[in-house]
């Protein structure tokens, strides 16, 4: 196998806070191969964000990543000055964001904006870089985009903007696009398209995508592998059809069986999973997750779980399959 | 070239009107801003009294042949519309017009002039403030905090003992005090857009701190400069009359609406004129500074559509 165009060990991000020091990321581990599209899923605040902004080194005050490395074909970003990690931004590495309404700068026409990344890390003449951007329009799909492109913001509908968006993450070709819950604000309709869009400029410009969400359908139609996490750790990771036929840790067992299936049987009611994430600030000792875990055993309130092999190609952080039981109904 | 992406794309709903033009928040700014006729009318007032100040001396050469500085004691106190003295003339027999048409430019002048630095300074300011936050802001803040807890008046008189007033030094010392107010404010409004998501978006796209600031921060904040600097425009052309008034302000040489109001308070019940002609343009100025300031904030501030 080829070395990892990205390659994350052991990142950890941290918040420090008046009520204490919320680990949003701690100790996250993965890789990322050229062209490949990679799921993060997980519930809301368990640090698939902050994982994506620690890449960018976005992270918000007061936030800080406090160890661990991010390599990028083999360049630690987290050692970079700002002004080389400027130059990572949106050339080798691009994002997209979940609010497509606000990710726009309201007071300028779209194409521009869409042109700037060509502007900042090119230095092309502003009519060139204006009439590539304006193509870019039209390959992600924006009717007219000669015309659209002197449009502002508010002309756009949101589905158009996440378009636009993606459209100014891709100008500049990178390798890496980090797209996080791309169509979480998004209707369903629209979903699709957008999610086609980003799937095409995969094939196209063999872009490899990591893709946030927290919707397991859209993984399961994404992504090759997927990676689960849950409170700033990766709980389960593996290609995605091992992971979905045969979860090996129970928080993915259980995501699973909290969505609505096609094929199940009638009036079968959905099953939630028990209790609430824990507070990043005062996690339970050993595995986070045995407090809402239908699994536990004794081991699990005592020790943290190494992220380790179970099965053929699927790595699970849980005594309980790790020990080799089976994941399976009470 | 271009290879479409292999896409449904749902047909286009038509455009609203064919040759619809987009039209961005400044076009349509401008255009409620044309609507307002007492806005505009305030404005070529304005417009009048810049013109009058850049021309002065042409149009003293043209309409009154008379140096503003010229003493005729022979014809003090003439009346208006005295034979080549249309406004009169004052106690030194100096040709009033000329004196009124020569003022417009140190109104004016101080008026554009401070206008403009406590606009740059303050943007700056507060854009740097708000920017990064913290102790940078704090220090800045604090210091603009200062600046405003102490009676501007006092710094006014302050400053013009400590360096002799001449047009530019007076507007440098009304500045001094004018651009805290606008630092809070654009600090105020940086707060509020920094936290929107187009931020780090544009961070995300490589952009550095000063490029995300003049491109970006700064844009999103120009309407607030753009309305508290015609409202502004109007203060200082009222301080820097009263300066004048108290004997601080431009030396009684140079003629300017504020010292003249000063010289002829003496003679008001004599010669009421020579109160009347740098006192009502002093008021048809100010009036038409904050006439076409409410205009300019009707039609620039996005809180108020």
């Amino acid at each position: 196998m080829s070395s990892p165009l990205l390659e994350v060990r052991d990142l950890r991000t941290q918040f420090t806070t008046r009520e204490g020091v919320v680990k949003a990321v701690d100790g996250v581990s993965f890789e990322l191969h050229a062209g490949e599209t990679l799921g993060i899923v997980g519930e809301s605040g368990c640090g698939k964000s902050v994982t994506a902004l620690s890449i960018m080194r976005l992270v918000p005050r007061p936030g800080r990543i406090v160890g661990g490395q991010v390599l990028f074909e083999g360049r630690d970003l987290a050692k970079l000055s700002d002004a080389q990690m400027q130059e990572v931004r949106g050339e080798s590495i691009a994002m997209i964001f979940q609010d497509p309404m606000t990710s726009l700068n309201p007071v300028f026409r779209v194409g521009w904006q869409v042109s700037e990344p060509l502007l900042l890390h090119r230095a092309l003449p502003q009519a060139k870089a204006l009439g590539e951007a304006t193509t870019m329009l039209g390959r992600v799909g924006i009717p007219s985009p000669e015309a659209r492109a002197r449009d502002y913001p508010h002309h756009f509908s949101g589905g158009m903007r996440q378009r636009a968006m993606i459209a100014m993450g891709l100008t500049t070709t990178p390798p890496v696009l980090i797209a996080d819950e791309p169509t979480t604000a998004l209707d369903v309709t629209i979903q699709a398209q957008i999610l086609d869009l980003l799937r095409n400029a995969n094939r196209e410009f063999g872009t490899a995508t990591i893709l946030i969400t927290h919707n397991l359908g859209v993984v399961a139609g994404m992504c090759e592998r997927v990676m689960v996490m849950y409170a700033g750790r990766i709980v389960e990771s593996g290609p995605t059809v091992d992971v979905f036929a045969h979860p090996k840790h129970p928080y993915t067992w259980s995501l699973l069986r909290s969505i609505p299936r096609l094929d199940a049987e009638r009036h079968e009611p959905l099953k939630p999973i028990e209790g609430m994430p824990p507070d990043l600030s005062a996690l339970p000792a050993g595995c986070a997750f045995h407090p809402r875990c239908p699994f536990k055993i004794e081991r699990c309130s005592r020790d943290v779980p190494a992220l380790n092999r179970v099965g053929e190609s699927q790595l699970a952080a849980c005594w309980v399959t790790q020990s080799g039981v089976e994941l399976k109904d009470a | 070239m271009i290879t479409p992406l292999p896409i449904d794309v749902p047909e286009a709903p038509a455009p609203a009107a064919p040759g619809r033009t987009a039209r961005g928040y400044w076009q349509e700014a401008s255009e409620r801003l044309r609507r307002n006729r007492i806005g505009v009318a305030s404005g070529l007032v304005l417009l009048f009294f810049v013109l009058v100040a850049i021309t002065s001396p042409l149009l003293a050469a043209l309409f009154t042949q008379a140096d503003p500085r010229h003493i005729d004691l022979l014809n003090t106190f003439l009346p208006p519309l005295s034979p080549h003295h249309i406004l009169g003339t004052d106690d030194l027999g100096r040709d009033e017009l000329t004196r009124m048409l020569y003022g417009a430019q140190v109104s004016m002048g101080i008026g554009f002039l401070s206008v403009g630095v406590a606009l740059t300074v303050g943007a700056a300011v507060g854009l740097v403030a708000g920017y990064y936050g913290g102790l940078i802001d704090g220090l800045l803040m604090r210091f603009v905090d200062m600046i405003l807890a102490v009676p501007a008046i006092f710094l006014f008189i302050l400053m013009s003992i400590l360096f002799k007033p001449n047009t530019i030094t007076l507007a440098l010392i009304i500045a001094s005090v004018g651009w805290g107010s606008i630092a809070r404010l654009v600090r105020g409004e940086v707060l509020s857009v920094r936290t929107r998501e187009f931020m780090v978006a544009t961070r995300s796209l490589g952009a550095s701190d000063a490029g995300l600031i003049l491109r970006h921060l700064l844009p999103n904040v120009l309407h607030v400069l753009i309305v508290f600097g015609s409202l502004y425009l109007g203060q200082v052309v009222l301080i820097e009359a009263a300066l004048d008034f108290l004997g601080l302000g431009i030396s009684p040489a140079t003629p300017s609406w504020g010292n003249m109001l000063t010289n002829s308070e003496t003679f008001f019940f004599h010669s009421s004129w020579l109160v009347i002609w740098p006192g009502v343009t002093i008021f048809v100025t100010v009036l038409a500074a904050n006439l076409f300031g409410n205009a300019i904030r009707d039609a620039f501030d996005p809180r108020l559509r």
